[in-house]
């Protein structure tokens, strides 16, 4: 592990860092106090420092003050190195966001161990993060597939549309679903059904670049958004996404199996301003199209001369009549 | 014979027993020591006593660091009269501290002579 020694005397900053490489830590030894800051504050600075409470430029306190400054970087752990024994001085070091203090001259052993408990603390810091980014990634992705979920799939096609709007861009919409997937899964299993569904997901992410959008809507429905495109490119990439999908079957752990995909289009530009649900209606709508044409194509929503009547946006979404 | 000013036993366990890390201490002592003795020597003679404390203080750290506790003593107590601007008494304690400050740095000589033997 990384640690930081900062002490303007050269004995000192000798010893400890000597001690410090002894217990296996990564030494950076600086002088004074704006180096020490400047290197804690970096992204991927140390996380441990062993700062001499008087020294040039800034004190120990001031970096401990400096360095909780920054709220957007991984805790760093301070200790206070210092002949200061008052017990104000002690208050004054912890309130500047020092973790410890330790008076010179040190015990080697003593100080090793005080560093295990900050490394403890940082480990536990590690862990706490992991489990947040774990429930972050749960409650915004499909368990399945890994793909985002329904709820922000949605959102990040809002935020998309907006987006396109305001600079006047085109987003495509697709929306996809697997031709005749109960017949998957009444014929290979629902074991099968899943890796089918798992092997779409990776084909379809595969088939987008980075700052396109694919989640997973419903069972075997799939959303994507193909952002700032023009109409041209949304046209001949739904087409190449859907031969993708196509092309050869999934490798499943009942044999290979046969798929295809049918996707409703709609190009954001032509449609002005319509709300999410709207547009969503209306790429089923098209989606619907596909399947009656016959599946494994896409059909583009096209905009009525008139706008739609309320009667017929509060209808049935097509995809429950599949 | 004079008494030892260096502790060498309490050095010996600050450096766990790292003979290679003593000599690097003393050789930086030995070359660290005369300066920060000179900037002491003069701000104790300008009577200034912000510079005092700074001084006595950065060097009652390397006396501690080379478990010279009687030196290290003597220097905190000009620190403690610097930060009390006690100006009347810098000179007196300074002497007293000139006087083991010699003697130190004659026993760094034999402690060094030992370490590398």
């Amino acid at each position: 592990m990384r640690i930081l020694i900062a002490d303007d005397e050269l004995m000192s900053r000798r010893l400890l860092e000597k001690t410090m490489q002894r217990a296996g830590y990564d030494v950076t030894a600086v002088e004074n106090g704006q180096l020490a800051a400047a290197e804690l504050c970096k992204p991927e600075g140390p996380r441990l420092a062993l700062l001499d409470w008087i020294m040039p430029e800034l004190d120990g306190p001031g970096v401990c003050r400096e360095v909780r400054k920054r709220k957007d970087h991984s805790y760093v752990y301070m200790i206070l190195l210092t002949s200061k024994e008052k017990k104000e001085d002690v208050v004054a070091g912890l309130e500047s966001g020092a973790d410890d203090y330790l008076t010179k001259p040190f015990d080697p052993e003593e100080l090793k161990a005080r560093l295990r408990t900050g490394k403890r603390i940082l480990d536990l810091e590690d862990r706490l993060i992991e489990a947040r980014e774990e429930m972050r990634f749960q409650a915004t992705h499909d368990a399945l597939t890994s793909l985002w979920n329904r709820g922000v799939i949605m959102e990040l096609l809002g935020r998309e549309l907006t987006r396109a709007r305001r600079e006047n861009k085109c987003t495509a919409i697709l929306l996809g679903d697997l031709d005749h997937f109960k017949n998957v899964n009444d014929t290979y299993g629902h074991l099968a059904g899943d890796e089918v569904l798992k092997e779409t997901a990776r084909r379809l992410v595969s088939s987008v670049r980075s700052y396109d959008f694919v989640g997973r809507f419903g069972g075997e429905e799939f959303l994507v958004t193909l952002n700032n495109c023009d109409p041209a490119f949304g046209l001949a990439r739904a087409e190449k996404i859907r031969k993708t999908i196509a092309e050869n079957p999934v490798e499943t752990s009942a044999g290979p199996v046969p798929i295809s995909i049918s996707f409703g289009l709609l190009l954001s530009q032509e449609w002005g301003y319509m709300s999410v649900v709207e547009l969503l209606h209306e790429v089923d709508t098209a989606l619907y199209a596909a399947k009656a044409a016959g599946r494994n194509c896409v059909k583009v929503a096209a905009p009525k001369a008139q706008p739609a009547s309320p009667r017929e946006l509060a209808a049935e979404p097509a995809w429950r009549r599949r | 014979m004079a008494k030892n000013l260096i502790d060498l036993g309490e050095l010996l366990e600050r450096t766990e027993n790292d003979r290679e890390l003593m000599k690097d201490l003393l050789t930086i002592f030995k070359e660290e020591f005369p300066q920060r003795h000179q900037a002491l020597r003069e701000a104790v003679q300008s009577l200034n006593a912000t510079h005092v404390a700074l001084e006595a203080h950065a060097l009652k750290g390397m006396l501690s660091n080379l478990a010279a506790p009687e030196a290290s003593a003597s220097v905190a107590e000009i620190e403690r009269l610097g930060r009390n601007n006690e100006t009347s008494r810098f000179l007196e304690s300074f002497s007293r501290f000139e006087a083991i400050a010699k003697e130190l740095s004659r026993q760094v000589e034999d402690c060094m002579a030992e370490v590398s033997g």
